[in-house]
């Protein structure tokens, strides 16, 4: 049995206010009233992310066509993790499919 | 029951108790302030039990808010007990403005606010400024106004501790001063009433415009200090950003946004006020 | 890397074709801290607190190193006989000092005793009071 892929999805851009500032950016959740004080590639993965649910392959694909990844360590691994991380917050939820 | 009223910039107390004495002092103390009709909150002093009215008498601080796990002070330290009845009021309860843990002195319309820890000597910083041409605003909590980020005064009793107290006596000797307290949670602890400009003018707010945090006891020494790390130290310095949602969020970012920030090491009273100084004459 | 734009039809401007660094880290690190309400830098101007060692619902216990109450012949336990510490002497053993009155050790384990703390339990909002956020 293969488990099923894990989709993505980011909170509604209307949802959060985000406000970098210079090492970290703020990101001011409405829906909780709690707010992130979040570092880099957290910033970077939900503005790639868009308004689409993604998987962690198909978002590392889209981070390397901007950005360089460097290779130390495998990076669908970092950003399963911080896409975990995120949903464990309420920043992205996890969802089964892109339908 | 007796009972006194006192108005410290926006927020209007009650303090009552069974005991004349420490109501007695605090009228003393606060004789200069207006005295308002209906009270935004109300400190109790009581004695934890009937026992401890009379014998080794304790005070309980008692108010409309309140926290588990609190213990009554010696009665000799009942002064000391009002004024953190008070606090706890204001850092539980005031939510007109984004409060935080600091101090602030104005001048030309502006404000100079330091913050940081207990023994930082932000308190004993704006006392002597105060008495340098500065206008005091407060030693212990700035209100800033949540639409236009001015910073209100909130000029209570300042409390001195320890090596302080003997340092404002000298470089304030017309003041006011209430009762030595010693042996307090946190030593040696002595009032003084604010000067005369800081209670007649406590409507009076002002612009931010230098924001430091002061360290005693060290070479003195200034750093920049960068709006990312500015925003974690103050949302740890302000009692009710989290309870202000939106409106702390958006106070908060315009704040750490629009105010330099410093951080200042010095040994002496005289040297954090060169340092200041200096500061004030090159960012604001 | 250019022949990433040998592709592109005439009317569309050449792709940047360098890329900024970025900085993933590693999984175990977490990028994100939340703002918690804070006491913790005010308490000592608001609140005059105790915490007992152990509350009430520990009289009798012993404290292990762990911190955890134990029955007292549990080898290795700490006796604890309720004794009161003030905020200011849990914030200096938080800190890396030691509560006085006890050895090295009875103070390490003291200490875990009052991280365990629950809500609800004697010294809990004096312990929650004094937590200053990483």
């Amino acid at each position: 049995m293969v488990a099923p892929t894990k989709y993505y999805i980011a909170e509604p851009a209307d949802q959060l206010w985000v406000e970098p500032l210079d090492a970290i950016t703020l990101i001011y959740q409405r829906r909780s009233g709690i707010t992130h004080m979040v570092v880099e590639p957290v910033p970077e993965i939900l503005t790639a992310m868009g308004v689409d649910a993604v998987t962690a392959a198909a978002l590392v694909a889209k981070l390397s066509d901007q950005f360089d990844l460097g290779t130390d360590e495998d990076a669908e691994a970092v950003v399963t993790a911080r896409l975990e991380e995120l949903a464990e917050l309420g920043l992205v939820h996890r969802t089964q499919c892109d339908a | 029951m007796h009972e006194f009223r006192v108005q410290v910039g926006p927020a209007a107390f009650r303090i009552g108790s069974r005991w004349r004495q420490p109501v007695e002092q605090l009228a003393a103390l606060y004789a200069d302030y207006p005295k308002p009709e209906i009270p935004d909150f109300t400190v109790r002093l009581d004695a934890p039990s009937l026992l401890r009215r009379f014998l080794r008498k304790s005070v309980a601080i008692n108010g409309d808010f309140m926290l588990p796990d609190a213990v009554p002070l010696p009665f000799g330290q009942a002064l000391l007990a009002a004024e953190m009845g008070m606090n706890l009021q204001m850092a539980l309860g005031w939510r007109r403005h984004l409060l935080l843990h600091a101090s602030a002195v104005e001048r030309e319309g502006r404000a100079l606010i330091m913050t940081g820890a207990s023994g930082s000597g932000k308190s004993t910083l704006s006392a002597l400024l105060g008495q340098r041409g500065w206008r005091f605003m407060g030693d212990e909590f700035v209100l800033l106004d949540l639409d236009s980020g001015a910073a209100t005064p909130f000029p209570r009793m300042i409390s001195l501790k320890n090596e302080a107290i003997a340092a404002m006596q000298v470089a304030a000797p017309a003041a006011r001063f209430g009762p030595l307290m010693t042996a307090t949670p946190k030593g040696d602890i002595m009032h003084m009433v604010p000067p005369v400009a800081a209670i007649t003018r406590m409507a009076e707010s002002a612009q931010p415009a230098l924001l430091l945090f002061p360290s005693f006891g060290h070479l003195p020494a200034v750093r920049e200090v960068a709006p990312g790390e500015n925003f974690m130290r103050m949302t740890q310095a302000s009692t009710n950003y989290v309870a202000l949602g939106e409106a702390g969020f958006r106070a908060m970012t315009r704040f750490v946004k629009s105010v330099p920030a410093r951080a200042i090491d010095y040994q002496t009273g005289d040297e954090a006020i060169a340092l200041v100084e200096r500061l004030w004459e090159r960012l604001v | 890397m250019d022949n990433q734009n040998d592709n592109l039809p005439n009317n569309v401007t050449k792709l940047p074709t360098s890329r900024r660094a970025l900085m993933l880290g590693a999984a175990a690190a977490s990028a994100i801290v939340t703002v918690r309400p804070a006491l913790a830098q005010t308490a000592g101007s608001v609140l005059n607190c105790q915490i007992p060692v152990p509350g009430p619902h520990g009289s009798g216990m012993n404290i292990d190193a762990t911190g955890k109450l134990v029955t007292p012949d549990t080898a290795g336990s700490f006796t604890a006989t309720g004794q009161k510490f003030t905020g200011e002497q849990v914030k200096k053993a938080l800190a890396g000092g030691q509560l006085p009155g006890t050895t090295y050790d009875q103070s390490r384990a003291y200490v875990n005793y009052i991280r365990r703390l629950q809500a609800g339990q004697s010294g809990f909002t004096c312990y929650a009071s004094l937590q200053m956020p990483r």
